[in-house]
Protein backbone atom coordinates (compact mmCIF):
# COMPACT_ATOMS: atom_id res chain seq x y z
CA UNK A 1 0.00 0.00 0.00
CA UNK A 2 2.64 2.13 0.46
CA UNK A 3 4.27 2.53 -2.48
CA UNK A 4 3.15 3.42 -5.80
CA UNK A 5 1.09 1.76 -7.34
CA UNK A 6 1.84 0.49 -10.85
CA UNK A 7 0.00 1.62 -14.15
CA UNK A 8 -1.48 -1.92 -14.49
CA UNK A 9 -3.25 -1.61 -11.06
CA UNK A 10 -4.41 1.53 -11.90
CA UNK A 11 -5.97 0.60 -14.97
CA UNK A 12 -7.68 -2.36 -13.09
CA UNK A 13 -8.87 0.18 -10.69
CA UNK A 14 -10.48 2.89 -13.25
CA UNK A 15 -12.01 -1.09 -14.86
CA UNK A 16 -13.55 -1.81 -11.84
CA UNK A 17 -14.94 1.99 -11.42
CA UNK A 18 -16.18 2.25 -14.65
CA UNK A 19 -17.73 -0.87 -14.37
CA UNK A 20 -19.69 0.30 -10.88
CA UNK A 21 -21.03 2.89 -12.46
CA UNK A 22 -22.12 1.39 -15.57
CA UNK A 23 -23.90 -1.25 -13.01
CA UNK A 24 -25.24 2.31 -11.59
CA UNK A 25 -26.97 3.43 -14.59
CA UNK A 26 -28.16 0.69 -15.86
CA UNK A 27 -30.32 0.23 -12.36
CA UNK A 28 -31.46 3.75 -12.67
CA UNK A 29 -33.19 3.48 -15.87
CA UNK A 30 -36.78 4.20 -15.81
CA UNK A 31 -37.56 1.15 -17.07
CA UNK A 32 -39.14 -0.87 -14.12
CA UNK A 33 -42.07 1.65 -12.46
CA UNK A 34 -44.27 -1.01 -11.72
CA UNK A 35 -43.55 -2.96 -8.49
CA UNK A 36 -42.45 -6.50 -9.01
CA UNK A 37 -43.00 -9.73 -7.04
CA UNK A 38 -38.70 -10.81 -7.18
CA UNK A 39 -35.95 -8.76 -6.88
CA UNK A 40 -32.89 -8.55 -9.07
CA UNK A 41 -29.34 -9.67 -7.60
CA UNK A 42 -27.21 -7.03 -6.66
CA UNK A 43 -24.55 -6.98 -9.24
CA UNK A 44 -22.68 -4.20 -7.68
CA UNK A 45 -22.59 -6.31 -4.33
CA UNK A 46 -21.37 -9.18 -6.17
CA UNK A 47 -18.47 -7.79 -8.14
CA UNK A 48 -16.98 -6.15 -5.14
CA UNK A 49 -16.92 -9.19 -3.19
CA UNK A 50 -15.37 -11.17 -6.09
CA UNK A 51 -12.84 -7.89 -7.01
CA UNK A 52 -11.27 -8.12 -3.68
CA UNK A 53 -11.51 -11.86 -2.64
CA UNK A 54 -9.68 -12.40 -5.79
CA UNK A 55 -7.89 -8.99 -5.91
CA UNK A 56 -8.07 -6.50 -3.43
CA UNK A 57 -5.31 -4.63 -4.86
CA UNK A 58 -7.57 -3.59 -7.69
CA UNK A 59 -10.18 -2.29 -5.00
CA UNK A 60 -8.85 0.30 -2.46
CA UNK A 61 -11.19 1.33 0.10
CA UNK A 62 -11.93 4.69 -0.71
CA UNK A 63 -13.26 3.78 -4.10
CA UNK A 64 -15.86 1.59 -2.56
CA UNK A 65 -16.93 3.96 0.05
CA UNK A 66 -17.58 6.19 -2.75
CA UNK A 67 -20.00 4.12 -5.13
CA UNK A 68 -21.50 2.93 -2.06
CA UNK A 69 -22.45 6.27 -0.65
CA UNK A 70 -23.29 6.86 -3.69
CA UNK A 71 -25.95 4.11 -4.45
CA UNK A 72 -26.99 4.89 -0.83
CA UNK A 73 -28.13 8.34 -1.97
CA UNK A 74 -29.40 7.38 -5.52
CA UNK A 75 -31.02 4.38 -4.64
CA UNK A 76 -33.08 6.33 -1.63
CA UNK A 77 -31.49 4.07 1.26
CA UNK A 78 -30.48 4.97 4.65
CA UNK A 79 -27.26 7.15 3.65
CA UNK A 80 -25.04 5.54 5.15
CA UNK A 81 -25.50 2.12 7.13
CA UNK A 82 -25.70 -0.58 4.36
CA UNK A 83 -22.17 1.53 2.96
CA UNK A 84 -20.43 0.85 6.81
CA UNK A 85 -21.80 -2.43 6.37
CA UNK A 86 -20.77 -3.37 3.22
CA UNK A 87 -16.97 -1.75 4.00
CA UNK A 88 -16.68 -4.37 6.93
CA UNK A 89 -17.43 -7.31 5.03
CA UNK A 90 -14.86 -6.22 2.25
CA UNK A 91 -12.20 -5.44 5.16
CA UNK A 92 -12.90 -9.10 6.64
CA UNK A 93 -12.52 -10.33 3.33
CA UNK A 94 -9.52 -8.41 2.24
CA UNK A 95 -7.50 -9.56 5.48
CA UNK A 96 -8.48 -13.14 4.41
CA UNK A 97 -7.72 -12.72 0.89
CA UNK A 98 -4.50 -14.81 0.99
CA UNK A 99 -6.21 -17.46 2.98
CA UNK A 100 -9.26 -17.52 0.75
CA UNK A 101 -6.74 -17.70 -2.54
CA UNK A 102 -5.80 -21.57 -1.17
CA UNK A 103 -9.78 -22.76 -0.69
CA UNK A 104 -12.15 -24.84 -3.40
CA UNK A 105 -14.21 -22.28 -4.99
CA UNK A 106 -17.62 -23.73 -3.08
CA UNK A 107 -15.77 -22.83 0.26
CA UNK A 108 -15.23 -19.12 -1.26
CA UNK A 109 -18.64 -19.30 -1.99
CA UNK A 110 -19.56 -20.35 1.05
CA UNK A 111 -17.91 -18.00 2.98
CA UNK A 112 -18.96 -14.73 0.76
CA UNK A 113 -22.47 -16.58 0.90
CA UNK A 114 -22.36 -15.79 5.29
CA UNK A 115 -20.54 -12.41 4.53
CA UNK A 116 -23.76 -11.22 2.50
CA UNK A 117 -26.30 -12.79 5.10
CA UNK A 118 -25.00 -11.54 8.05
CA UNK A 119 -24.67 -7.28 6.66
CA UNK A 120 -28.05 -8.13 4.79
CA UNK A 121 -29.69 -8.84 8.29
CA UNK A 122 -27.92 -6.69 10.34
CA UNK A 123 -29.19 -3.87 8.30
CA UNK A 124 -32.34 -5.22 8.25
CA UNK A 125 -32.06 -5.43 12.14
CA UNK A 126 -30.13 -1.99 12.85
CA UNK A 127 -33.00 -0.53 10.42
CA UNK A 128 -35.66 -2.14 12.47
CA UNK A 129 -34.23 -1.06 15.99
CA UNK A 130 -33.83 2.79 14.83
CA UNK A 131 -37.41 2.11 13.33
CA UNK A 132 -37.16 3.33 9.60
CA UNK A 133 -39.52 2.51 7.10
CA UNK A 134 -37.94 -0.71 5.28
CA UNK A 135 -38.49 -2.79 2.64
CA UNK A 136 -40.81 -6.18 2.74
CA UNK A 137 -38.15 -8.61 4.39
CA UNK A 138 -39.43 -11.02 1.73
CA UNK A 139 -38.73 -9.32 -1.10
CA UNK A 140 -34.91 -8.28 1.22
CA UNK A 141 -34.10 -12.28 1.29
CA UNK A 142 -35.07 -13.15 -2.66
CA UNK A 143 -32.39 -10.12 -3.67
CA UNK A 144 -29.73 -11.66 -1.23
CA UNK A 145 -30.49 -15.52 -2.46
CA UNK A 146 -30.23 -13.97 -6.10
CA UNK A 147 -26.95 -12.16 -5.18
CA UNK A 148 -25.39 -15.42 -3.28
CA UNK A 149 -26.43 -17.34 -6.56
CA UNK A 150 -24.82 -15.05 -8.89
CA UNK A 151 -21.57 -14.90 -7.47
CA UNK A 152 -20.31 -17.90 -9.29
CA UNK A 153 -21.45 -16.34 -12.57
CA UNK A 154 -19.64 -12.66 -11.71
CA UNK A 155 -16.38 -14.69 -10.96
CA UNK A 156 -16.53 -16.59 -13.94
CA UNK A 157 -16.87 -13.18 -15.92
CA UNK A 158 -14.58 -11.26 -14.02
CA UNK A 159 -12.21 -14.09 -14.53
CA UNK A 160 -12.33 -14.34 -18.38
CA UNK A 161 -13.62 -10.73 -19.09
CA UNK A 162 -11.67 -8.50 -16.85
CA UNK A 163 -8.66 -10.59 -15.83
CA UNK A 164 -9.25 -10.71 -12.01
CA UNK A 165 -7.73 -14.32 -11.49
CA UNK A 166 -6.33 -15.12 -8.24
CA UNK A 167 -2.63 -14.41 -8.51
CA UNK A 168 -0.19 -17.63 -7.89
CA UNK A 169 1.43 -18.09 -5.35
CA UNK A 170 4.77 -16.39 -5.13
CA UNK A 171 3.76 -14.18 -7.62
CA UNK A 172 5.48 -10.61 -7.31
CA UNK A 173 4.53 -7.72 -8.25
CA UNK A 174 7.05 -4.79 -10.14
CA UNK A 175 8.22 -3.79 -7.09
CA UNK A 176 9.08 -7.66 -6.43
CA UNK A 177 6.75 -7.70 -3.41
CA UNK A 178 4.33 -10.97 -3.18
CA UNK A 179 0.82 -10.20 -4.13
CA UNK B 1 11.79 -9.12 2.68
CA UNK B 2 12.68 -7.57 5.51
CA UNK B 3 11.89 -4.26 4.40
CA UNK B 4 8.70 -5.29 2.91
CA UNK B 5 7.70 -6.60 6.74
CA UNK B 6 8.57 -4.01 8.34
CA UNK B 7 6.78 -1.55 5.85
CA UNK B 8 3.98 -3.55 6.14
CA UNK B 9 3.85 -3.55 9.95
CA UNK B 10 4.04 0.51 9.70
CA UNK B 11 1.31 0.72 7.11
CA UNK B 12 -1.32 -1.99 8.41
CA UNK B 13 -2.05 -0.21 11.81
CA UNK B 14 -2.59 3.04 10.32
CA UNK B 15 -4.80 1.84 7.31
CA UNK B 16 -7.27 -0.17 9.79
CA UNK B 17 -7.43 3.11 11.86
CA UNK B 18 -8.64 5.05 8.72
CA UNK B 19 -10.89 2.23 7.69
CA UNK B 20 -12.73 2.54 11.12
CA UNK B 21 -12.75 6.03 11.20
CA UNK B 22 -14.05 6.03 7.87
CA UNK B 23 -16.64 3.16 8.99
CA UNK B 24 -17.08 5.14 12.13
CA UNK B 25 -18.21 8.63 10.02
CA UNK B 26 -20.79 6.26 7.63
CA UNK B 27 -22.66 5.16 10.78
CA UNK B 28 -22.57 8.88 11.53
CA UNK B 29 -23.94 9.89 8.50
CA UNK B 30 -26.29 7.45 9.34
CA UNK B 31 -27.23 7.95 12.82
CA UNK B 32 -27.50 12.05 11.87
CA UNK B 33 -30.25 11.16 8.69
CA UNK B 34 -32.04 9.28 11.82
CA UNK B 35 -31.99 12.40 14.18
CA UNK B 36 -32.25 15.42 11.32
CA UNK B 37 -33.49 14.10 8.16
CA UNK B 38 -34.56 16.96 6.26
CA UNK B 39 -30.71 18.17 5.84
CA UNK B 40 -29.63 14.97 4.93
CA UNK B 41 -32.52 14.70 2.16
CA UNK B 42 -31.35 18.31 0.89
CA UNK B 43 -28.02 16.80 0.01
CA UNK B 44 -28.98 14.01 -0.96
CA UNK B 45 -31.27 16.07 -3.56
CA UNK B 46 -28.81 17.70 -4.12
CA UNK B 47 -26.40 15.25 -5.12
CA UNK B 48 -28.99 13.77 -7.06
CA UNK B 49 -29.60 17.23 -8.95
CA UNK B 50 -26.06 17.12 -9.52
CA UNK B 51 -25.34 13.67 -10.48
CA UNK B 52 -28.21 12.30 -12.82
CA UNK B 53 -28.60 15.26 -15.16
CA UNK B 54 -24.73 14.29 -16.16
CA UNK B 55 -26.27 10.52 -17.46
CA UNK B 56 -29.37 12.32 -19.18
CA UNK B 57 -28.04 12.44 -22.31
CA UNK B 58 -27.19 8.33 -22.18
CA UNK B 59 -30.35 7.75 -20.57
CA UNK B 60 -32.54 8.50 -23.13
CA UNK B 61 -30.94 6.82 -26.01
CA UNK B 62 -30.52 3.62 -24.35
CA UNK B 63 -34.61 3.29 -22.34
CA UNK B 64 -35.75 3.82 -26.14
CA UNK B 65 -33.71 1.19 -27.45
CA UNK B 66 -34.86 -1.08 -24.24
CA UNK B 67 -38.60 0.58 -24.77
CA UNK B 68 -37.87 -0.75 -28.84
CA UNK B 69 -37.11 -3.75 -28.41
CA UNK B 70 -40.29 -4.65 -25.80
CA UNK B 71 -42.46 -2.98 -28.41
CA UNK B 72 -40.88 -5.53 -31.26
CA UNK B 73 -41.87 -8.62 -28.83
CA UNK B 74 -45.66 -6.82 -28.75
CA UNK B 75 -45.83 -6.56 -32.51
CA UNK B 76 -45.83 -10.41 -33.22
CA UNK B 77 -49.07 -10.57 -31.39
CA UNK B 78 -50.18 -7.53 -33.93
CA UNK B 79 -53.49 -9.39 -35.31
CA UNK B 80 -54.88 -10.13 -32.55
CA UNK B 81 -54.14 -6.87 -30.64
CA UNK B 82 -55.44 -4.95 -33.49
CA UNK B 83 -59.34 -6.85 -33.41
CA UNK B 84 -59.05 -6.15 -29.55
CA UNK B 85 -58.54 -2.46 -30.60
CA UNK B 86 -61.33 -2.29 -33.25
CA UNK B 87 -63.99 -3.93 -30.49
CA UNK B 88 -62.76 -1.33 -28.31
CA UNK B 89 -63.23 1.13 -30.44
CA UNK B 90 -66.40 0.36 -31.24
CA UNK B 91 -67.20 0.54 -27.54
CA UNK B 92 -65.58 3.98 -27.49
CA UNK B 93 -67.49 5.62 -29.60
CA UNK B 94 -70.74 5.08 -27.83
CA UNK B 95 -69.23 6.18 -25.03
CA UNK B 96 -67.79 9.52 -26.87
CA UNK B 97 -71.17 10.05 -28.37
CA UNK B 98 -72.25 9.85 -24.11
CA UNK B 99 -69.40 11.74 -22.68
CA UNK B 100 -70.19 14.74 -25.40
CA UNK B 101 -73.74 15.09 -24.10
CA UNK B 102 -72.53 15.20 -21.11
CA UNK B 103 -70.37 17.64 -21.38
CA UNK B 104 -72.46 19.88 -22.84
CA UNK B 105 -74.92 19.87 -20.68
CA UNK B 106 -72.38 20.49 -17.91
CA UNK B 107 -71.31 23.47 -19.16
CA UNK B 108 -74.84 24.43 -19.09
CA UNK B 109 -75.49 23.55 -15.76
CA UNK B 110 -71.96 25.20 -14.70
CA UNK B 111 -72.98 28.21 -16.64
CA UNK B 112 -76.56 28.66 -15.20
CA UNK B 113 -74.87 28.06 -11.87
CA UNK B 114 -72.23 30.60 -12.78
CA UNK B 115 -69.56 28.30 -11.29
CA UNK B 116 -66.05 28.83 -11.91
CA UNK B 117 -63.75 26.42 -11.69
CA UNK B 118 -60.58 26.88 -9.11
CA UNK B 119 -57.86 28.55 -12.09
CA UNK B 120 -54.92 27.97 -9.68
CA UNK B 121 -55.59 24.65 -10.14
CA UNK B 122 -52.72 24.45 -13.21
CA UNK B 123 -49.50 22.05 -13.41
CA UNK B 124 -45.99 21.88 -14.96
CA UNK B 125 -45.40 19.01 -16.94
CA UNK B 126 -42.03 16.91 -16.17
CA UNK B 127 -40.26 13.69 -18.18
CA UNK B 128 -39.59 11.00 -15.77
CA UNK B 129 -35.32 10.90 -15.62
CA UNK B 130 -34.77 7.82 -13.73
CA UNK B 131 -36.53 5.23 -11.62
CA UNK B 132 -35.48 4.45 -8.10
CA UNK B 133 -33.05 1.83 -9.07
CA UNK B 134 -34.02 -0.47 -6.65
CA UNK B 135 -37.23 -3.13 -6.27
CA UNK B 136 -37.80 -2.01 -2.97
CA UNK B 137 -38.62 1.81 -3.29
CA UNK B 138 -41.10 2.99 -5.87
CA UNK B 139 -40.36 6.44 -7.17
CA UNK B 140 -39.13 8.27 -10.02
CA UNK B 141 -37.25 11.55 -10.99
CA UNK B 142 -38.66 14.17 -12.68
CA UNK B 143 -36.68 16.85 -14.68
CA UNK B 144 -38.33 19.50 -13.03
CA UNK B 145 -37.26 21.05 -9.45
CA UNK B 146 -36.92 24.37 -7.85
CA UNK B 147 -36.24 26.33 -10.97
CA UNK B 148 -39.24 25.35 -12.26
CA UNK B 149 -41.45 26.11 -8.59
CA UNK B 150 -41.66 22.96 -7.94
CA UNK B 151 -42.66 22.20 -4.03
CA UNK B 152 -42.32 19.58 -2.09
CA UNK B 153 -45.93 17.83 -1.32
CA UNK B 154 -47.71 18.64 -5.13
CA UNK B 155 -49.50 16.08 -6.25
CA UNK B 156 -48.26 13.91 -9.64
CA UNK B 157 -50.83 12.85 -11.88
CA UNK B 158 -49.98 11.17 -15.77
CA UNK B 159 -52.78 11.89 -18.14
CA UNK B 160 -55.61 10.33 -16.15
CA UNK B 161 -55.25 9.17 -12.35
CA UNK B 162 -52.63 10.46 -9.08
CA UNK B 163 -49.30 8.48 -9.36
CA UNK B 164 -48.09 10.26 -6.38
CA UNK B 165 -46.73 13.35 -4.55
CA UNK B 166 -42.90 15.01 -4.93
CA UNK B 167 -40.88 14.37 -1.56
CA UNK B 168 -37.81 15.89 -2.44
CA UNK B 169 -36.90 18.83 -4.54
CA UNK B 170 -33.51 19.68 -5.93
CA UNK B 171 -32.50 22.91 -8.09
CA UNK B 172 -33.22 20.73 -11.17
CA UNK B 173 -34.63 17.62 -10.65
CA UNK B 174 -37.40 16.34 -7.94
CA UNK B 175 -38.30 12.93 -6.92
CA UNK B 176 -42.30 11.47 -7.11
CA UNK B 177 -43.32 9.55 -4.31
CA UNK B 178 -45.09 6.54 -6.33
CA UNK B 179 -48.34 5.09 -4.72
CA UNK B 180 -47.52 1.92 -4.68
CA UNK B 181 -44.33 3.01 -2.49
CA UNK B 182 -44.08 1.32 1.42
CA UNK B 183 -44.05 5.18 2.63
CA UNK B 184 -47.11 6.45 0.76
CA UNK B 185 -50.06 7.15 2.40
CA UNK B 186 -52.88 8.92 0.63
CA UNK B 187 -56.26 9.59 2.11
CA UNK B 188 -58.76 8.83 -0.13
CA UNK B 189 -63.14 8.94 -0.91
CA UNK B 190 -64.74 5.74 -2.23
CA UNK B 191 -67.56 6.81 -4.46
CA UNK B 192 -70.41 6.65 -4.64
CA UNK B 193 -70.68 5.76 -1.02
CA UNK B 194 -68.48 8.50 0.06
CA UNK B 195 -66.96 6.22 3.02
CA UNK B 196 -63.31 7.98 4.06
CA UNK B 197 -60.24 5.48 3.67
CA UNK B 198 -56.72 5.47 3.47
CA UNK B 199 -54.71 4.33 0.32
CA UNK B 200 -51.59 2.35 2.13
CA UNK B 201 -49.13 1.51 -0.54
CA UNK B 202 -47.10 -1.73 0.09
CA UNK B 203 -44.52 -2.39 -3.16
CA UNK B 204 -47.42 -4.01 -5.30
CA UNK B 205 -48.83 -2.54 -7.90
CA UNK B 206 -52.81 -2.59 -5.92
CA UNK B 207 -52.21 -0.48 -3.05
CA UNK B 208 -54.80 -2.06 -0.55
CA UNK B 209 -57.33 0.63 1.25
CA UNK B 210 -57.05 0.89 5.25
CA UNK B 211 -59.07 2.81 7.67
CA UNK B 212 -62.09 1.54 6.04
CA UNK B 213 -64.97 2.47 8.62
CA UNK B 214 -67.73 0.15 6.75
CA UNK B 215 -66.37 -2.51 4.52
CA UNK B 216 -69.64 -3.46 3.23
CA UNK B 217 -70.58 -0.24 1.39
CA UNK B 218 -68.18 -0.59 -0.85
CA UNK B 219 -67.64 -2.91 -3.80
CA UNK B 220 -65.28 -3.69 -6.47
CA UNK B 221 -65.71 -1.26 -9.52
CA UNK B 222 -66.23 1.90 -7.02
CA UNK B 223 -64.58 4.96 -7.93
CA UNK B 224 -61.46 6.06 -5.88
CA UNK B 225 -60.84 9.81 -5.73
CA UNK B 226 -58.74 12.25 -3.13
CA UNK B 227 -60.96 13.01 -0.68
CA UNK B 228 -58.26 16.30 0.45
CA UNK B 229 -58.02 15.62 3.92
CA UNK B 230 -56.04 16.88 6.08
CA UNK B 231 -54.51 19.46 3.16
CA UNK B 232 -52.23 16.89 1.81
CA UNK B 233 -53.90 17.01 -2.14
CA UNK B 234 -56.67 18.71 -3.46
CA UNK B 235 -59.93 16.92 -3.10
CA UNK B 236 -61.49 14.74 -6.11
CA UNK B 237 -58.51 13.76 -7.93
CA UNK B 238 -58.93 10.30 -9.90
CA UNK B 239 -56.84 7.65 -8.42
CA UNK B 240 -58.54 4.26 -9.63
CA UNK B 241 -61.19 1.67 -8.82
CA UNK B 242 -61.54 -0.60 -5.93
CA UNK B 243 -61.06 -4.39 -7.00
CA UNK B 244 -60.87 -7.48 -4.58
CA UNK B 245 -57.31 -8.64 -4.85
CA UNK B 246 -56.47 -12.50 -4.47
CA UNK B 247 -56.10 -12.04 -0.46
CA UNK B 248 -59.85 -11.10 -0.41
CA UNK B 249 -58.47 -6.99 0.67
CA UNK B 250 -60.18 -4.35 -0.84
CA UNK B 251 -57.55 -3.20 -3.60
CA UNK B 252 -56.94 0.24 -5.41
CA UNK B 253 -56.68 -0.79 -9.54
CA UNK B 254 -54.87 2.56 -10.15
CA UNK B 255 -55.93 4.40 -13.22
CA UNK B 256 -52.00 5.85 -13.67
CA UNK B 257 -50.33 3.64 -16.13
CA UNK B 258 -47.37 2.50 -14.00
CA UNK B 259 -46.30 0.49 -16.94
CA UNK B 260 -45.23 3.35 -19.11
CA UNK B 261 -44.60 6.49 -16.62
CA UNK B 262 -42.96 9.10 -19.19
CA UNK B 263 -44.50 12.62 -18.71
CA UNK B 264 -45.79 13.29 -15.37
CA UNK B 265 -48.09 16.73 -14.70
CA UNK B 266 -46.75 18.49 -11.19
CA UNK B 267 -50.08 19.91 -10.30
CA UNK B 268 -49.99 23.52 -8.34
CA UNK B 269 -51.93 22.34 -5.19
CA UNK B 270 -52.48 26.16 -3.13
CA UNK B 271 -52.97 24.98 0.11
CA UNK B 272 -55.95 25.35 2.10
CA UNK B 273 -57.38 28.68 3.80
CA UNK B 274 -57.10 27.70 7.67
CA UNK B 275 -59.18 29.11 9.87
CA UNK B 276 -57.63 29.87 13.45
CA UNK B 277 -60.26 31.43 15.27
CA UNK B 278 -63.70 30.48 14.93
CA UNK B 279 -64.70 33.75 15.61
CA UNK B 280 -62.94 35.20 12.67
CA UNK B 281 -65.71 34.20 10.31
CA UNK B 282 -68.61 36.16 12.14
CA UNK B 283 -67.05 39.41 13.39
CA UNK B 284 -64.10 41.55 11.77
CA UNK B 285 -60.54 41.75 13.43
CA UNK B 286 -60.99 45.30 15.05
CA UNK B 287 -63.93 43.65 17.01
CA UNK B 288 -67.70 44.22 17.03
CA UNK B 289 -68.73 47.10 14.71
CA UNK B 290 -71.56 48.37 15.63
CA UNK B 291 -73.65 49.47 12.66
CA UNK B 292 -74.20 53.43 13.10
CA UNK B 293 -76.11 55.55 10.55
CA UNK B 294 -73.65 57.28 9.00
CA UNK B 295 -70.64 54.79 8.98
CA UNK B 296 -72.61 51.94 7.66
CA UNK B 297 -71.43 52.28 4.25
CA UNK B 298 -67.62 51.36 5.81
CA UNK B 299 -68.98 48.70 8.00
CA UNK B 300 -69.66 47.04 4.87
CA UNK B 301 -67.12 47.91 3.07
CA UNK B 302 -64.96 46.14 5.90
CA UNK B 303 -67.09 42.84 5.66
CA UNK B 304 -67.10 42.77 2.18
CA UNK B 305 -63.20 42.91 1.99
CA UNK B 306 -63.19 40.22 5.03
CA UNK B 307 -65.87 38.13 2.69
Amino acid sequence: MAERPTAQIMINRAVFAGLALLLVFMQLLPLETVPGSWAAPDFLLACTLVWVSRRPDYLPVLVIALIFFLTDLLYQRPPGLWTALVLILTEVLRTRARSIRDIPLALEWGVVAIGILVITLTNHLALAIVMTQQAPLGLTLIQMVMTIAVYPVVLIVAHYAFGVTRPAPGQTNNFGHRL
Amino acid sequence: MAREKQSEDYVGPIRRLLVGLLVLALMGTFIIWRIDSTRVERFRAAVIDRVVPSFEWAMAPVTGIVNLVGDFQSYQQLAEQNGDLRRELQQMKAWKEAALQLEQENAKLLSLNNVQIDPELTYVTGVVLTDSGSPFRQSVLLNVGARDGIIDGWPTMDGIGLVGRIAGVGQETSRVILLTDTSSRIPVTIQPSGQRAILTGDNTLNPPIEFLENADLVRPGDRVVTSGDGGVFPADLQVGKVALGNDRRLRVRLSADYGRLEFLRVLRAQPHEVIHDPGGLLVPEGGVIIPQQPEEETAVAVEASDG
